[in-house]
This record gives C-alpha cells, sequence and structure tokens, in this order.
C-alpha cells in the first residue's frame, strides 16, 4: 500500500491540488456545480488529447512541437468531409490523417537523424500550410451525433470527461502493458542501452509519433465538435500540453511519468483559468498567474523529488 | 512574513465576501466580456472603451474581461466561464460567426444578453452592434466628389475581395458615384488592406501617366500619401480612415486636402452601452444596430478643429484616433487613456 503510494505520488498530490481548486471554485462561486463542472470537462478536452499525444512522445525522448498544427489539420479535413459525406467514415479518416502525419514525424527524425525539434519545428509549419491548403476560412460542418456525444452527462458524469477518460485509457492501457509500451520506456530512459538489449529503437520512436499523430486527430475532432466548424489556424495548444505533461509529472528528457498525471495536470491548469475569471482577474495578470503557478509547481515537485532520493 | 499572511487573510476574506458583495448591489451590473486577440491597436482601444464606458454607467458594477489570444474553442471556454460567473451580459468580439453558438445559446437560456461587437453571430436572440461600413464609404466617396466639384477622375483602392467589410462598403461607394454622374473611376485596386502592396500599386499607376483628381481608399491611406510625396507627384485629395498617421497627416502635409473616416474600436464602448440598455428594458428593434461613422476634413477652419481636437499625445499611435462615438460612448478621453473599469485600479 505505502509502496503504491509513494509510486503515485505525484499523481495523488495533482488530485489532491485539483480537489482543493475545486473547493476554492465553490467558495468563490457558490453556484458553481455540476453544470460548471461539465463545461470545464469539454474546455479540456481538446487540452486532454494534445497533452497524451505529448506525453508519450516526450516519453519516448523526443518532443513534437506540431501538435497543435496536426489538430487543426484534422479538424479540417473533419469538417471538410462531414460536410459531403457520413460522420463516421470522416471521423476514420480524420483518424487515420492524424496517425500518418505522426508516422511522417517519426520516419523523418529515425531516418535523417536531425533532432526531434528541429525536424517537428519544421513540420509543425507544413502542417500549418496544409490545413489552410484544405479550408483557407474558417468552415466546414461536423456531425450532430459528435457534437452531442461531449455535451451533457451520462452515468452521472460529463460525457467529454467520460469521452477523455475512455479514448486514452482504450489506446494507452493495451499498449503500456504490451511489448510497445516497455520499448517506449526503454528507448526514453536509454536508447542505446535500449538498442543493445534488442529494442528497436527506430521503430519504436516512429510508433510513438504515429501514437502522438492519433491524440491529435482526436484533439481535433474535440475542437470540431466543440465549435461545429474545422478551423485551419492552430490554437495555443503547443505550450499548454508541454506544460501539462510536465506538471503531471512527465520527465523531459524520457523514459518517466504515465498518462494520468498529465490528465490531472490538464484540469487543474483549466480550473485555474476558470477561477482567474470568476475573480475577474486583469487578463495581462492571468498570463503571468498561470505561468508561475506552473513554475511553482514543478520546481516544488522537483525539491520533493531529490528530497525523497536522499532520505530513501 | 506577518504582514504577508495578514495580507493572504485579507485577499481569501475578499475572495469569500465577492459573490455576497455581487448579491447586494440590486440592479448593478455585471458584465463579461470576451476577446480573442491580443496586441492589436484596434482591439486594445475596444477593451479599453469597454472599460471606460461600463466605469461611467452607473448601472454597472463589475466587469470581467477574458481578453487573450485563442482560438474558438478558447472563446468558447471563456464564455462558458463568465456563465458560471453569473454575468448579466456578454458583450464580444466573435471570433467566428458559428463556432460560439453552443455557448451564446446556453448564456441566452439563463436570461444572459449577449451582444456581439464589431462581427455578427448566427446564434438566434443575440444582438449585433458594429460599425456601418456601407455608410463609411459612402461618406468618404460622397465627400471627394463634392470636393472634385461633381466631375473628374478617381482611383478607388478597395480592401480585400470577398471579405465582407469590403463588399458593404463598396455598396456605399458604389451608392455614391451613382449621385454624381461625371465622376469616372479610372484605376480599381484591391490593396489586400497590406500597406507595402497599396503603396507599390499608387507607385505603378503615377508612372503610367494618366491623369486622375483623386483617391479613396479603404484605410491604406498614409502609405498613399507618401507615394505622392516620394514621387514628387502633384497631390490630389485623398479620403482615408482615423489611423494615427493619416489624422497627423491631414495637419501637417502643406497642400493636402483629405478626409478621414472614422472607424472606431471604440465600438466596444458603444456595445457595453448597448448591453446596460437592453438589462434596463430598453432594447432596439433591431437585433442588429449599426453605429454611423463621422468624417473628418481639413478644407474647412471647423473641420481643422475637429482633426486638432482629436489629437492627443497621450494616445496610443496604434489605436485609431476617433475614442470616441456621439450618441454611444460617455467616457471621457482621459477616461479611456487610463483604461480602468468598474472595481479595477
Amino acid at each position: 500500500m505505502s509502496a503504491w503510494v509513494r509510486k503515485n505520488a505525484w499523481v495523488l498530490g495533482l488530485l489532491v491540488i485539483l480537489v482543493l481548486l475545486m473547493g476554492l471554485t465553490k467558495a468563490i462561486q457558490p453556484s458553481f456545480g455540476a453544470g460548471g463542472i461539465e463545461s470545464l470537462a469539454r474546455a479540456a478536452l481538446p487540452f486532454a488529447f494534445a497533452t497524451a499525444g505529448m506525453a508519450i512522445v516526450i516519453i519516448v525522448g523526443g518532443i513534437d512541437l506540431s501538435v497543435a498544427s496536426m489538430m487543426a489539420v484534422c479538424a479540417v479535413t473533419a469538417a471538410v468531409l462531414m460536410e459531403r459525406m457520413g460522420g463516421v467514415p470522416a471521423l476514420l479518416i480524420a483518424l487515420g490523417v492524424g496517425i500518418a502525419m505522426g508516422a511522417i514525424n517519426g520516419a523523418l527524425i529515425v531516418l535523417t537523424r536531425v533532432p526531434d525539434i528541429v525536424v517537428t519545428l519544421a513540420m509543425l509549419f507544413v502542417w500549418e500550410g496544409t490545413a489552410l491548403l484544405i479550408l483557407e476560412t474558417p468552415g466546414g460542418a461536423t456531425a450532430d451525433w459528435l457534437r452531442e456525444g461531449i455535451r451533457g452527462f451520462a452515468f452521472g458524469l460529463p460525457k467529454a470527461f467520460l469521452v477523455t477518460v475512455v479514448l486514452i485509457a482504450l489506446v494507452w492501457l493495451p499498449i503500456r502493458r504490451s511489448k510497445l509500451g516497455l520499448s517506449i520506456y526503454a528507448t526514453g530512459s536509454d536508447e542505446l542501452a535500449a538498442f543493445r538489449s534488442g529494442v528497436a529503437t527506430g521503430r519504436t520512436r516512429i510508433l510513438a509519433y504515429a501514437l502522438c499523430g492519433l491524440f491529435c486527430a482526436m484533439g481535433g475532432l474535440s475542437l470540431a465538435a466543440l465549435t461545429g466548424i474545422g478551423e485551419p489556424v492552430p490554437g495555443p495548444y503547443l505550450l499548454a500540453s508541454v506544460a501539462a505533461a510536465v506538471l503531471g509529472g512527465v520527465v523531459l528528457g524520457g523514459g518517466k511519468g504515465g498518462l494520468l498525471g498529465p490528465i490531472v495536470a490538464v484540469f487543474i491548469l483549466r480550473i485555474i483559468r476558470t477561477i482567474l475569471t470568476l475573480m475577474a482577474v486583469d487578463p495581462n495578470v492571468t498570463t503571468i498567474v498561470e505561468g508561475t503557478i506552473m513554475v511553482g509547481v514543478v520546481i516544488f515537485g522537483a525539491l520533493v523529488t531529490t528530497r525523497g532520493r536522499r532520505t530513501a | 512574513m506577518k504582514q504577508l499572511m495578514t495580507g493572504a487573510a485579507a485577499l481569501l476574506m475578499s475572495v469569500a465576501l465577492a459573490p455576497a458583495a455581487f448579491a447586494d448591489a440590486h440592479g448593478g451590473y455585471t458584465i463579461g466580456v470576451s476577446n480573442t486577440v491580443q496586441g492589436n491597436g484596434w482591439r486594445e482601444e475596444m477593451i479599453c472603451a469597454m472599460r471606460a464606458q461600463a466605469l461611467v454607467e452607473g448601472d454597472v458594477t463589475g466587469l470581467i474581461v477574458a481578453h487573450r489570444n485563442t482560438d474558438s474553442a478558447g472563446q468558447l471556454e471563456d464564455i462558458n466561464n463568465l456563465i458560471e460567473a453569473g454575468v448579466d451580459a456578454i458583450v464580444l468580439n466573435p471570433s467566428n460567426p458559428d463556432a460560439l453558438n453552443s455557448a451564446l445559446e446556453t448564456a441566452m437560456e439563463q436570461g444572459i444578453v449577449v451582444v456581439a461587437v464589431d462581427a455578427g453571430v448566427t446564434a438566434d436572440g443575440a444582438y449585433i452592434l458594429s460599425n456601418n461600413q456601407e455608410e463609411y464609404a459612402y461618406l468618404g466617396a460622397r465627400w471627394l466628389f463634392e470636393q472634385l466639384g461633381g466631375e473628374g477622375d478617381v482611383v478607388y483602392m478597395r480592401g480585400i475581395a470577398g471579405v465582407s467589410a469590403d463588399t458593404d462598403r463598396d455598396n456605399g461607394f458604389q451608392r455614391a458615384l451613382a449621385e454624381y454622374p461625371n465622376i469616372n473611376v479610372v484605376h480599381e485596386v484591391f490593396t489586400g488592406w497590406q500597406q507595402d502592396q497599396g503603396k507599390q500599386q499608387m507607385f505603378d499607376f503615377l508612372a503610367t501617366g494618366i491623369p486622375f483628381d483623386g483617391v479613396w481608399t479603404s484605410g491604406i491611406d498614409n502609405v498613399i500619401v507618401d507615394a505622392f510625396l516620394e514621387s514628387g507627384a502633384p497631390l490630389v485629395p485623398i479620403v482615408g480612415a482615423d489611423n494615427a498617421g493619416f489624422v497627423s497627416m491631414l495637419t501637417e502635409v502643406d497642400g493636402l486636402e483629405g478626409a478621414a473616416v472614422t472607424n472606431p474600436g471604440s465600438v466596444g464602448g458603444a456595445g457595453i452601452a448597448l448591453a446596460v440598455d437592453i438589462l434596463n428594458g430598453n432594447a432596439p428593434d433591431s437585433n442588429t444596430v449599426l453605429v454611423d461613422p463621422v468624417l473628418w476634413e481639413n478644407t474647412t477652419e471647423e473641420g481643422r478643429a475637429t482633426i486638432e481636437a482629436a489629437q492627443n499625445p497621450n494616445l496610443d499611435p496604434e489605436w485609431p484616433v476617433s475614442v470616441e462615438i456621439p450618441g454611444w460612448t460617455d467616457y471621457t478621453m482621459e477616461q479611456i487613456i487610463a483604461c480602468e473599469g468598474p472595481g479595477e485600479g
């Protein structure tokens, strides 16, 4: 039991912070309730998927700067296709496009041996241009069931929250328990050691980037579901996803962390924005507060980790 | 340390008491603002006009401003947060006419007044308040044709093809043109609302040597004056917008006859005024309200006095010069420059 707590201390700490922040929200705005949590879950949707994708590539030892652009490509692809064909085939095509874009990112990194940060920075512009090529100005349409699928409640929980948790678990849990999951962590910890132990590190990295592309496609689809249209200009998901991944306990450099922490971190970052709005804080100060909280928590986390190591 | 603790305690107390204070103020409205472009002069003027107008509206006790660079999903999040904050009205500059409907409909179901400024939204029941772009073009074109004595050749420098503001302005220009049958358009171009492109187009046309008597621009104005000055061509009457650069040229460039038509970012302040009117039961007959522009010209004593009065060294050079809208806004120039809303500062 205590071993389990120690192993998951970071995530448990985040959950405590989230509960405290929800309490604070309730204190500031007594009418904050189910409706507020439901709209919070909806706001978190695109951030959660972007963060899940980002966390996987950071765990494998890389970084993907093109997440927001890939989301835009998938959002406009879905919005354009849904105007012309059924929702389900359009959705599957958008997911396929996401996987393909991620795999291209990964393949370029592995084959050219150019650093991840350089390749994905370049691809950020390639995917951004692709999105504009598909749809020059915001438009298109989204299937009704997709829009309704993230609004309201099911089984007593916000549908958006269920969609986030179920989809991420469905993709990630089987992989984490498989050989591929082990290879991702091994490659991220020490690529050379992993290679010498017989891990196909190149293929592992390409697959990790493809997974990131898949989550970006889900993020793009959730953008289309939220707005009912496709927007070709990427939103603010790159920095937010890196921040949530780090805040969620994923170590920049690779090999450590999971997806649960980052998802909790996404909710923490969203509720902080809600609190700042409720308190009518000056919008220019809001950004400073968000950044400061993030740095503060990460520094605190580093302190706790190093102290823990010393006493252990 | 002790001081810090006291400060923190005071902060917590005020946080805990704030909602109670809102509930007590009878008839005191809280207005939420949502905007998705930060750091653009026109938008910053809009936000400051909203704050200043909320400050002078007696019925407004609180203003919550969600103002950041984000996409439509982010604006949805902001609007939902404003709904949670229990605002009485939401005044927004929409990122897209269709994308925000889910949140705006939720707001209106809860009795929150929704006013979109500058651009429209398609949600039923929302009010839309924007500058009258057709009148903008008509006013300037009529002044120009009048200035030419009702006959002559003009250059018509438009914005971006297919953009609704450009289409509306073209309708106004054509309306004025129909009233002056002896005016000819010798050259029509789209500047793309790009300074360098508009300037090059004027250089190119001056180089052809085709004579003309006046220029109408869709807001790419000061660079057109520059093109005349740099190529040494004799100045003709020029119509532009109330951008700081062009307005100062109207007073400083020798021999320049011109007029600036206002396209104020302070339409945001008018949005706050409209929201308060609706909350007080004075809703306008139509859901779409257009703010009429004003023309400032430098050919009469009176016109020059207006331009002089509008200039203020404390005014941000990136802002449109017209900071007030007659009939809509009630704040002073000092108040909009201070940019402080109720309960701030």
